[in-house]
């Protein structure tokens, strides 16, 4: 080396910062509360609506067979959401962290390929069966009422589904997948960076 | 070996290692602290297949390289300066400098020299990495040149 600078001798000595060990236990204790709640967190929302659901066909008993088929595409929606949730949790797991650097790399682009998948697939199937099943769950009621009311009611309903369709679902789509697109990127930069 | 012991010999070594990869006493002492729980998580496992000093820096060095994806993290760089220089203990220049140059590097390049000054083997870099071993004397030899020449230029200016 032309210079005589000795990086070792100045790397070592940065101070370092003292953490306890019962800091540490501290976060670890938090670290896995916090992954458990979030899992808890969104399966109690999915779990309690459906519940309600099945309360309601329990309770006002639906006639038609429409409404029946209404009620298991709404919950369907919501498990299928569920168990994929779940399992991108899972995928995350999953990942070798004590694989070296260009093994890791690749993992983490590979699974991010794949949740990127995942969640434009999901958000797609969720909002379709979403919809497909409020509209059938809808009509049993619908027709009972007056013509007018009838349609006014689908009228606010189908403005709804347009405006989910149109707007949150793409504008949600296209964030998450920005987001993804951008780490993919990036973890694709470092990853070249090793095979230079 | 023990949780504990793992711990007190390679705490200071995994710190100054996530220092050199973001420049940030607080956020390098958060992701210290996160591979250390990943260690004691996948500690069980450990299978003496690789020295526990290979298999900790690849913990750790995985976690440096997922930092990507916490980015809301750089805001704090917009704090005034002088309260972010309480925080740090204040350190000499030069030392700080070398950190600096070093958080300035590539991804890559910032773990390969942080490990070498680290005195861990280049064997055990190219295990940790995943590069060959000639690959990686190439590139310690260029980063530290280029740490040279940025050391060379901070003199001049001053």
């Amino acid at each position: 080396m032309s210079s005589n600078i000795d990086f070792k001798a100045l790397w070592q000595q940065q101070p370092v910062s003292q953490s306890d060990m019962k800091d540490l236990m501290n976060r670890l204790y938090q670290f896995k509360q916090s992954n458990i709640r979030r899992l808890i967190k969104t399966n109690i929302l999915l779990v309690a609506t459906s519940l309600f659901i099945g309360f309601v066909w329990y309770y006002y008993q639906p006639q038609l067979i429409s409404t029946k088929i209404g009620i298991v595409i709404i919950i369907l929606a919501m498990v299928i959401f569920l168990f994929v949730y779940n399992k991108m949790f899972a995928l995350f797991n999953k990942i070798d962290n004590t694989s070296d650097n260009a093994h890791y790399l690749q993992n983490l682009i590979v699974i991010k390929g794949k949740q990127r998948f995942l969640q434009h697939t999901m958000m797609n199937l969720y909002f379709t069966m979403l919809m497909v099943g409020i509209c059938l769950y809808m009509y049993e009621y619908t027709s009972r009422m007056t013509m007018t009311a009838g349609i006014i009611t689908y009228a606010v309903t189908l403005i709804w589904v347009v405006f989910n369709w149109f707007y949150l679902r793409p504008k949600t789509i296209k964030k998450q997948q920005a987001k993804l697109d951008d780490l993919i990127s990036k973890f694709e930069g470092i990853n070249k960076q090793l095979s230079v | 070996m023990t949780f504990d012991e793992i711990y007190k010999i390679y705490w200071q070594k995994i710190f100054r290692l996530c220092l050199g990869y973001v420049n940030d006493f607080d956020w390098a002492k958060d992701i210290a602290q996160e591979t250390f729980i990943i260690v004691w998580q996948q500690l069980p496992k450990f299978r003496n297949e690789s020295a526990i000093g290979t298999w900790i820096f690849r913990i750790a060095t995985n976690n440096c390289l997922r930092q990507i994806e916490k980015d809301k993290r750089s805001p704090k760089a917009a704090l005034p300066d002088d309260l972010k220089e309480e925080k740090q203990p204040s350190i000499e220049p030069q030392i700080r400098f070398l950190y600096q140059c070093i958080a300035e590097l590539p991804e890559t390049d910032r773990i390969i020299i942080s490990l070498e000054l680290e005195d861990v083997k280049q064997t055990e870099i190219a295990s940790i990495t995943g590069l060959s071993e000639a690959n990686v004397r190439v590139k310690i030899h260029r980063i530290k040149e280029k740490l040279s020449q940025k050391f060379k230029a901070h003199a001049h200016e001053q």
